[in-house]
């Protein structure tokens, strides 16, 4: 992802099981956290509607 | 019908002018290849141009277009109602199209307005362009074969105006009430005589210099079901290398299905309709799961069949093909439509054999 | 190379007269300069229309899938790695192939070679005593060199040398090593791009594309029944030419084949718009090779490094 030009930061893996509650809900945060703070950049990277004619 | 002499500086004059009225496209090079594209303010058209890669079909006919918009939010007031988009059809015009590209409109309004239906996005376009064709004095490829396919380097028939590159002046036959109209605002006014002495002489040579032809009187009388059958003898030796992509059918101006997708997103979604191709093997898929053109074959034996027989006993006009050559030059294994259409021409049922001229 | 020929012709006539075979897929004269088609033989008549030449980049491993036949099949280093990848994936049973083995020493790339001369070219000559290939039009014959002239995966490729086969055409010919050719050059320029050339980068890249999905369908790894971009329920890639869509077919599809490409350069041949499609696969051909120490389609004995699970597998990237 990251050699198309995505940004690093953007793209986040992680294990978790189902029993790791805790560990979900800090991951989650640090994610949003990361991600919020790159920026929207003109939701370049979402496509809300096709771009054709 | 009248004809003109535009010396090319006011050649070049003159689409300045015509900038202000319409909107220009033309052959412009990009990278190795030309393609046809909406002009840019100065931006001249390259007419030194054999022909372009992809043909002008996208210009009338895009590639995607949105039919229909529509709102899924229950608290507007237009909430799932389908309405149109707003489209742009002010006047434009193609400054330097191929005959064959020209010819290729005519063959698909066959299918765009009938009695019963007419198609508006089509219809529209096709109104608010005016065609500025230019003739070809020599071949432009060796893969070009319209004088056999019911076109003609010179062909006019379908033109607005037909340009003649005639050394430092274009000579220009002006055949409608659009060319006329073009031609006014363009400010290329000059009466020329015996210009038809020189466009027919031109014709003549450039036709004679074609060195490819595809024969195609006996397929109106060969039997449909006949050559339906001939699977052994033409069918799946030409279908074998075919790796049904849509390079053919997209590349072709004559060829005109598509497919429609709504896509959503949100609250808001718009109803799209995309160019589709009778070579992909989910193109006749039914919704109960059947195919009934699951074979490769099959769809070899369609695409064929389509153009240069079904086409031919429906409108008794000729192949659905004006001979540009293009799926010729593009297809990444060589099919060659100009070898199934000999085979096809030549077949005799009788004795399950056809002639493999090339 | 293009003494091969009377090789494979008297291969596959011999295994047809025999019976070993029901069918010989080669290659038969195109209608276009630098173009050859692909066809099948039946009977020692059919073999006689077969050519080989420097214009035979087809991947026909790409025609054997799903078939119930004994086929004989003429193949380059690169198509029998395919076939390799095949027999792993049970596309095809290594009996029902007889191989015949071709040293392949590289396909022309004749888009290439038509932007080096100034009109349409109307014929070429091989002249594989010298190395050169002359190119003849209208008003010009010009002789060029062939090393200037590959398919850019051919100019780099390591396995020219069929790595398996029933039975060669000829003496294996020299393989080039990582110290004459680097590769991933190019993969290595654009892993040096900022973020936002990059994104610009494969815009630019993917900009012609016309969704005809030639490079998926001369692909031997496409054969899925039902591409993803097919679906309709649900609909995982919109069908139209939006330029999101269309990065998400290419970049899904390379995905679709990492570490089962073999470089065969059969979807950049086959594209109509010229568009380097190599561009993601050579990435995660690289990645494969580095983080994997894995080559797809070497041998039939050893799984695809995402088919297994091994404990030593990198993952500094999981946190």
């Amino acid at each position: 992802m990251e050699h198309m030009g995505l940004e690093p930061g953007r793209l986040h893996f992680s294990w978790i099981s189902s029993a790791e509650s805790t560990k979900f809900v800090d991951v989650a945060k640090k994610v949003t956290e990361e991600v919020k703070a790159l920026g929207s950049k003109d939701k370049k990277y979402v496509k809300s509607k096709p771009k054709v004619a | 019908m009248k004809a003109i002499k535009i010396a090319k500086t006011e050649f070049k004059a003159g689409l300045d002018k015509l900038e202000s009225a319409y909107r220009l496209y033309g052959p412009v090079k990009e990278k190795q290849y030309y393609t046809f594209k909406a002009l840019d303010k100065g931006e001249k058209p390259d007419l030194d141009y054999t022909n372009t890669r992809m043909s002008a079909k996208s210009l009338i006919y895009p590639q995607a277009e949105v039919t229909f918009e529509y709102s899924l939010d229950k608290n507007d007031d237009d909430y799932a109602i389908l309405k149109e988009p707003a489209k742009d059809y002010a006047p434009r015009a193609v400054i330097g199209i191929r005959p064959c590209d020209a010819d290729a409109f005519a063959v698909v309004r066959r299918n765009f307005e009938t009695p019963e239906y007419q198609d508006p996005y089509w219809l529209s376009n096709m109104d608010a362009t005016t065609l500025v064709g230019l003739a070809c004095n020599t071949p432009p490829s060796a893969t070009c074969f319209c004088t056999s396919a019911g076109s003609g380097p010179f062909n006019d028939k379908n033109l607005d105006v037909l340009l003649v590159d005639n050394g430092d002046h274009f000579l220009a036959r002006v055949l409608t009430e659009k060319g006329e109209n073009l031609t006014r605002t363009a400010g290329w006014t000059t009466a020329a005589e015996n210009a038809d002495v020189v466009i027919e002489s031109g014709k003549a040579a450039s036709e004679a210099a074609f060195s490819t032809t595809v024969h195609t009187e006996r397929l109106k009388d060969q039997s449909l079901i006949g050559l339906y059958e001939a699977e052994a003898a033409i069918w799946e030796k030409e279908a074998f290398a075919c790796i049904n992509c849509g390079t053919c059918t997209y590349a072709c101006p004559t060829c005109w299905c598509f497919d429609v997708q709504d896509e959503t997103y949100g609250k808001s979604g718009v109803r799209i309709r995309n160019w589709d191709s009778c070579m992909f093997p989910l193109f006749t898929i039914h919704a109960s799961g059947h195919n009934p053109r699951g074979q490769k074959v099959s769809r070899i034996r369609q695409r064929f069949m389509h153009k240069l027989k079904y086409y031919v006993d429906k409108y008794d006009k000729g192949i659905q093909c004006t001979g540009c050559g293009r799926c010729v030059r593009l297809c990444p294994v060589n099919i060659d439509i100009r070898r199934v259409c000999n085979q096809m021409n030549s077949y005799n049922p009788e004795s399950c054999s056809c002639e493999v001229t090339s | 190379m293009t003494t091969y020929i009377d090789k494979i012709k008297e291969i596959s006539k011999r295994l047809l007269r025999d019976g070993k075979v029901d069918m010989v897929i080669g290659f038969r004269k195109g209608s276009l300069p630098m173009m050859n088609q692909p066809m099948f033989a039946r009977n020692e008549g059919d073999v006689d229309s077969f050519v080989w030449d420097s214009s035979c980049g087809v991947n026909l491993a790409n025609y054997v899938t799903d078939r119930s036949e004994r086929i004989g099949i003429v193949a380059k280093g690169c198509d029998s790695r395919n076939l390799v990848v095949h027999i792993i994936e049970n596309k095809i049973k290594r009996d029902q192939l007889y191989i015949i083995g071709v040293p392949c020493t590289a396909m022309i790339d004749r888009h290439r070679i038509a932007a080096m001369v100034p009109g349409e070219i109307e014929s070429i000559e091989e002249n594989t005593a010298d190395g050169t290939i002359t190119v003849k039009g209208e008003g010009f014959s010009e002789t060029l060199n062939k090393a200037d002239l590959l398919q850019e995966n051919c100019a780099l490729c390591m396995h020219r040398n069929p790595v398996i086969q029933d039975e060669p055409v000829a003496d294996p010919v020299p393989e080039q090593s990582p110290d004459d050719v680097d590769r991933y050059a190019k993969v290595r320029e654009v892993e040096s791009m900022s973020p936002e050339e990059k994104w610009a980068y494969f815009d630019d890249l993917f900009s012609d594309c016309i969704r005809c999905y030639a490079c998926r369908n001369a692909c031997p790894l496409c054969y899925c029944p039902t591409c993803f971009v097919d679906e309709s329920k649900p609909q995982w890639v919109g069908k139209s030419i939006d330029p999101t869509d269309i990065r998400t077919f290419h970049f899904l599809r390379a995905y679709h084949c990492a570490g089962r490409c073999t470089d065969c350069g059969a979807c950049v041949r086959s594209c109509p718009m010229g568009i380097n499609v190599r561009a993601l696969t050579k990435k995660l051909e690289k990645d494969c090779l580095e983080q994997f120490d894995w080559e797809s389609g070497l041998t039939l004995d050893k799984r695809p490094p995402l088919d297994v699970f091994r404990p030593d597998d990198p993952e500094e990237f999981i946190k």
